[in-house]
């Protein structure tokens, strides 16, 4: 069955049909010319994926795009110029090949709402389930440790 | 080696090219690149790991809704005859299975449809009879053979003189041998452990201690994040293909053998890669999706699920038997080693990596008497094929083990005993090759001294022990290879490098760019490298085995020498002075008599006359061997470079789960000379944090050639709660005399040690040798009862 | 191709569940869709509880709270009232898998997946909480101690919903502690868990009673299982342990897998009870537990 639903990606607000069992992150990326959500498992183990709904990380590749009608999406590539967090990752360098990071950066943005002040066990707990396979964890802890401290300074 | 180096650049650490884009995720991917609308691609897989094609039933599928074409192996057969065979060393591997299926998921017939649901929902439809045949699943049952052959005979490439020996041979499983042999190690090993004896050939036996094992490293995936995937289009007489490849030049050929096309008349066009590890390379969805664009007339896209990527290619399983001897000094005296690398139901680059890792099988040790046999084996599972490291971690494991194992025999500091018998600058390895830029001694002084190796260590009480241990890794690069690279330079003073080098992480793009930057005294960013492009970008042999920064690194050196040169002489014009008298700075090209100085923008704008313009230098770089002889596996110049490194583990074991805490990693390489160190730096820790899930849970679990655990629920990737309390990466630079001002890579170094320094590090804690992988909670908990792996 | 209803009244669900021959309820959809991309969803039709109104908050009752199914299990993680009145609970939920996954997957579907390795219903059946069904019959509350029933089966029958779960509050002098163990990547599925919490009893005249140490495995048998066993008040820490354990043994009967034999996940189970049942008997015990409890 096919809908219109409405997904507001980075505040532009997109009309979309879909059918039922359309998948989130197909619409986001066939439909709202989001790139910065990718595939990688299809099964929400890798945070690939992560995209922000009303400010709460999800799986997009396991999300039916009906159930998000009217959501507000954060994509890492509609985050504003100087975002603290995307500044804290360039700087620490916390990027090999990339591919996973915009999951990781939107999962920073969550935990920092929730927690300005997080230790580093925290920031791991909240990032335990995205995977970086070049392995730059250090640098990705220590780029939302340093966002944590900048947003308070 | 020495060089003019302006220092602008070489050492620096300049923030990645495009580090931005990764972060907010504006830099496109493959799948991320707009391309034509494509028609989508799903594959109907086997279900049998080893059965002759009786028939294919596809009508049901073929008239299904959105379905436009469905293809099967002899289809594409009927049109490309055996040029439908492809493969790296062995021309073995159809893109659609051939008369035959060798592994459960190898691709059987494929659908083209409008969209992806409807062409796999096609695929589920269609029906294929199989007439089973026996399948070998263990690499030595395969190698004793009187079971199943998974090819009925050896189909080397015709491209390779060096294996034509190999063609038509048939009931065999083995399809490649190497083997090594210099002085006489039986003899030097003697009957036993301490027996002297003076009648084996002449030789008398040293050796006061042997230690001996079985060794075994299971199949692994390198699972980088971003899946595979091609698209294919027709464009009038020519084919395009956009891929997830780390080997454009390699494609190209591959295609257009496969297609019988000439090589203006295939472009390849990459994009950065998310992670790759191996993972894509060679031949891996591009012939299936040329061959369905070329034949059928339409554009085609296959992106691969993670289901599917499993079964693309995986990283061998091995076995080594080996041994190792010491005399009474603690000196090494003989090594062995019994290879056998399981290569899946294809060869791939399998019969290459089971000589380049079986020349280096007995370690980075001075050894007078060594032996090795090296083989690559068929089975029926997915082909193995490349991965970080190239088959040299699997015999790393039973060297590195042997090694640790024959100094605890001596009552010796395991590191003390390496340190006495590792190869230094000079030394004669037993393959025949003299090291150089080798620095196995520094690489192990500085990881033991990371983690405190000589310090006492709280051996631990109740609950938890403590260990520590450290390995050695060797291996040698691709040799010979070649290299091109060409260097625009604009008229503003910007440059562009059109280089075949694919960065998957690795860091090339920046430190390409560094290199040219550092001859042309240009500024952080001025250097752009192009995305790879066949059709723009020379020819590369591969981006693979850690050769790029050595090979890519010295074609543009030379590229940017050349553009230097050009500027000086232009400079000498536009100066009035002779072209000595011109030196070219970080200000300009400056006279040394006038001290006049002009900018290279100023210079080519008076030059040309005109804005936007363009010089264009370009080199080639290419690196020549000496093939190894037959008999003996010896040369005398066998690689053009080696890599040394090491890894050295502090950990506390759970004696109540047999869960492993790592408290301190150190893993140390020799870089020759680091143009970026904090790129050499992350790849170092990337390639170590790899490396501990292969030591301690990686695995691909097989059930009668199925892959069991082959979705991301199920296979085990190291997360940021896996990392170790601390881990340090070590540069260590001893200057290659002909790389670039110094330089090689490092992609690989770090992954060779790391699962036998863990082990090491268990088998000081608890006593206990272990000779399998990977080393998970439940196999060190049932040795800990039975006191013994 | 599974029909997906979105009904919009509880009644319209279950009717939609009883006169469907395969029909799953589709609370987060987590599980669901992962199940369909691995090909092994059989349902005919789905039904997507989303737009049923109040199915999702939660609510402190007289005797603790009440937690709407469509709940996410981050909620119930990091609720005030739920980390005020049931601890233990908040700890547990979480510990599934990682935030994303908690963001989205439903308290109502987690228990009703009947998933024996899952961590929530360990937590639930210490606490001695009760599911509540709503059906073409009526509502019906079912303690969770009686709610697995078999392998991957609950009590759940045709037709049924989920419409909360009831968790009693905590007592506050209780020691709760849990411990879940992976057998390979950290971050795994787990290997053995257990939560454990120990009650105590007043007699007359302020004098204490014996305390009820009660256990929720999970992972280590076909379901999630309970057990409670006695012990006096001046106990050690190892009598509790050791009592847990010989409870714990007849009904540990792991299934073997990629993450480990019987016999290892036996032992792992053992090693989880363990660490359970001491941490929960020194918070019992421990004076500024209390203290530390209030303030949560």
């Amino acid at each position: 069955m096919t809908a219109t639903i409405e997904l507001i990606v980075n505040g532009v607000r997109h009309r979309v049909p879909v059918e039922d069992d359309d998948l989130l992150l197909d619409v986001l990326r066939g439909q709202a010319g989001v790139t910065s959500a990718r595939e990688g498992c299809g099964v929400g183990a890798c945070g690939a994926c992560t995209v922000l709904a009303d400010g709460r990380s999800v799986s997009s590749c396991l999300a039916r795009a009906v159930r998000y009608d009217g959501a507000e999406i954060t994509t890492a590539d509609g985050l504003p110029d100087d975002d603290p967090v995307v500044d804290a990752f360039v700087a620490r360098r916390a990027m090999q090949c990339g591919y996973c990071i915009p999951g990781f950066v939107l999962m920073g943005h969550e935990l920092l709402a929730e927690n300005p002040d997080p230790s580093d066990e925290e920031i791991a707990g909240h990032l335990e389930g995205n995977i970086c396979r070049c392995g730059t964890y250090q640098e990705i802890v220590a780029a939302v440790r340093d966002a944590s401290r900048k947003e308070h300074a | 080696m020495t060089v003019d180096s302006s220092g602008v650049a070489v050492g620096e650490r300049w923030a990645r090219a495009d580090g931005r884009a990764k972060v907010r995720g504006e830099l496109r991917y493959a799948a991320d690149e707009p391309v034509r609308p494509c028609r989508a691609v799903a594959v109907h897989r086997s279900t049998r790991p080893h059965a002759r094609i009786a028939a294919i039933e596809a009508s049901r599928a073929a008239a299904m809704d959105g379905v436009l074409a469905v293809v099967t192996g002899a289809d594409l057969y009927a049109e490309l005859g055996d040029r439908i065979f492809t493969g790296p060393a062995f021309a073995d591997q159809p893109c659609l299975a051939v008369d035959k299926v060798r592994y459960v998921g190898e691709p059987v017939a494929a659908v083209i449809a409008h969209t992806a649901e409807a062409a796999r929902a096609a695929a589920e439809e269609i029906e294929v009879d199989y007439d089973d045949l026996p399948p070998v699943h263990d690499v030595d049952a395969a190698i004793a053979g009187g079971g199943g052959y998974v090819h009925d005979e050896l189909r080397p490439s015709a491209v390779f003189g060096d294996l034509k020996h190999l063609r038509g041979i048939r009931d065999t499983n083995v399809n490649y041998a190497y083997v090594l042999r210099t002085g006489d190690p039986e003899a030097a090993r003697g009957a036993g452990e301490g027996v002297r004896t003076g009648d084996a050939g002449g030789a008398t036996a040293e050796a006061a201690h042997t230690v001996r094992g079985d060794f075994w490293c299971p199949p692994t995936h390198h699972v980088p994040i971003e899946l595979p995937y091609t698209a294919a289009w027709p464009e009038g007489d020519r084919i395009e293909v956009l891929s997830t490849t780390q080997t454009p030049s390699y494609v190209r050929q591959s295609l257009a053998d496969l297609l019988g096309l000439p090589l203006n008349r295939v472009r390849v066009r990459c994009a950065p890669l998310g992670g790759s590890f191996g993972a894509k390379m060679y031949d891996r969805l591009e012939p299936l999706a040329a061959a369905l664009a070329w034949t059928r007339r339409m554009p085609v896209r296959i992106a691969a699920t993670r289901e599917e990527a499993f079964l693309l290619t995986t990283r061998h399983g091995a076995a080594v038997t080996g041994s190792m001897s010491a005399d009474a000094d603690g000196a090494i005296v003989a090594a062995e080693a019994d290879v056998r690398y399981d290569t899946g139901a294809y060869a791939d680059v399998g019969p290459r990596i089971t000589a380049k890792s079986g020349m280096i099988a007995n370690g980075p040790y001075k050894i007078a008497n060594a032996s090795v046999r090296s083989r690559c084996v068929y089975t029926n599972k997915p082909s193995a094929g490349p991965f970080r490291g190239f088959g040299v971690p699997q015999v790393t494991w039973a060297h590195e083990s042997l090694v640790d194992e024959l100094a605890r025999e001596r009552g010796e500091d395991p590191a003390a005993f390496r340190r006495r018998n590792l190869l230094r600058e000079g030394d004669v390895a037993a393959m025949g090759t003299a090291m150089h830029s080798a620095d196995f001694a520094t690489c192990l002084d500085a990881v033991t001294e990371a983690i405190g190796w000589d310090a006492p260590l709280d051996p631990g009480d109740g609950r938890w022990r403590r260990g520590k241990g450290v390995a050695v890794g060797i291996k040698a690069v691709l040799t010979p290879t070649i290299s091109n690279a060409t260097l625009q330079l604009n008229q503003d003073g910007s440059a562009t490098l059109l280089i075949s080098t694919v960065d998957m992480g690795q860091g090339s793009d920046t430190t390409m760019a560094q290199i040219a930057a550092e001859v042309l005294c240009l500024g952080e960013g001025r250097v752009r490298v192009v995305t790879a492009d066949t059709d723009v970008t020379p020819y590369d042999t591969i981006t693979a085995g850690s050769r790029s920064t050595y090979h890519t690194g010295n074609a543009v050196r030379l590229a940017a020498e050349r553009m230097r040169d050009k500027l000086t002489g232009l400079a000498a014009g536009h100066l009035g002075v002779p072209a000595t008298d011109v030196k070219l700075t970080p200000d300009g090209l400056v006279s040394a008599q006038t001290q006049e100085t002009v900018g290279i923008a100023d210079l080519l704008h008076a030059h040309f006359g005109a804005r936007g313009t363009t010089l264009t230098t370009e080199a080639e770089f290419s690196t020549s061997w000496a093939p190894y002889d037959k008999e003996t596996g010896r040369s005398p110049q066998v690689t053009e470079h080696w890599f040394a490194g090491a890894a050295a583990v502090r950990l506390a074991v759970d004696t109540a789960t047999g869960r492993v805490r790592v408290e301190h990693l150190a893993v140390a390489g020799d870089v020759g000379r680091a143009i970026n160190p904090a790129l050499v730096e992350q790849q170092l820790t990337g390639a170590a944090v790899m490396g501990l899930g292969h030591a301690l849970f990686d695995q691909l679990v097989f059930d009668e050639g199925q892959i069991v655990n082959g979705t991301l629920l199920d296979y085990q990737l190291p997360s940021v709660k896996d990392m170790p309390d601390a881990i340090t990466p070590i540069v260590v630079e001893s200057p290659h005399r002909t790389g670039p001002f110094g330089a090689k890579g490092v992609g690989e170094t770090a992954i060779i040690p790391l699962a036998p320094a863990v082990s090491n590090a268990l088998r000081d804690a608890l006593g206990i040798r272990f000779t399998r992988l990977p080393l998970t909670p439940e196999r060190i908990l049932t040795a800990l009862q039975k006191g013994t792996a | 191709m599974p029909v997906f209803h979105r009904p919009a009244t509880l009644a319209e669900a279950c009717d939609l569940l009883v006169r469907r021959d395969h029909a799953m309820v589709y609370g987060g959809g987590t599980a669901v869709q992962i199940l369909a991309k691995q090909g092994v969803l059989f349902a005919t039709d789905l039904v997507d509880i989303s737009r049923v109104p109040d199915l999702s908050g939660i609510e402190e009752t007289k005797d603790g709270l009440r937690v709407g199914p469509m709940t996410p299990l981050r909620a119930v993680e990091r609720g005030p009232a739920v980390r005020r009145l049931a601890p233990l609970a908040a700890q547990v939920y979480g510990h599934v898998a990682n935030p994303r996954v908690r963001n989205t997957a439903s308290v109502g579907g987690n228990i009703a997946h009947g998933d024996y390795r899952l961590d929530p219903p360990t937590a639930l059946l210490v606490l001695g909480a009760t599911v509540e069904l709503t059906g073409p019959d009526g509502v019906r509350r079912v303690p969770v101690r009686e709610f697995f029933v078999d392998f991957q089966e609950t009590a759940v029958r045709p037709g049924e919903i989920v419409t909360a779960i009831e968790i009693p509050r905590q007592p506050e002098s209780a020691g709760a502690g849990f411990s879940k163990l992976s057998s390979l990547s950290a971050n795994d599925w787990p290997c053995a868990s257990a939560a454990a919490l120990a009650v105590g009893t007043s007699r007359a005249f302020g004098r204490r009673g014996p305390v009820k140490l009660r256990l929720g495995l999970g992972a280590v048998a076909p379901t999630p299982v309970f057990a409670e066993v006695e012990l006096a008040d001046d106990a050690s820490a190892d009598d509790a342990a050791e009592a847990a354990r010989a409870a714990a043994e007849p009904l540990v009967d792991p299934i073997p897998d990629v993450r480990g034999s019987a016999e290892y996940k036996t032992r792992l189970a053992f090693v989880a009870v363990d660490e359970a049942v001491r941490t929960a008997w020194k918070e019992r015990s421990d004076d500024g537990g209390f203290l530390r409890r209030r303030g949560r």
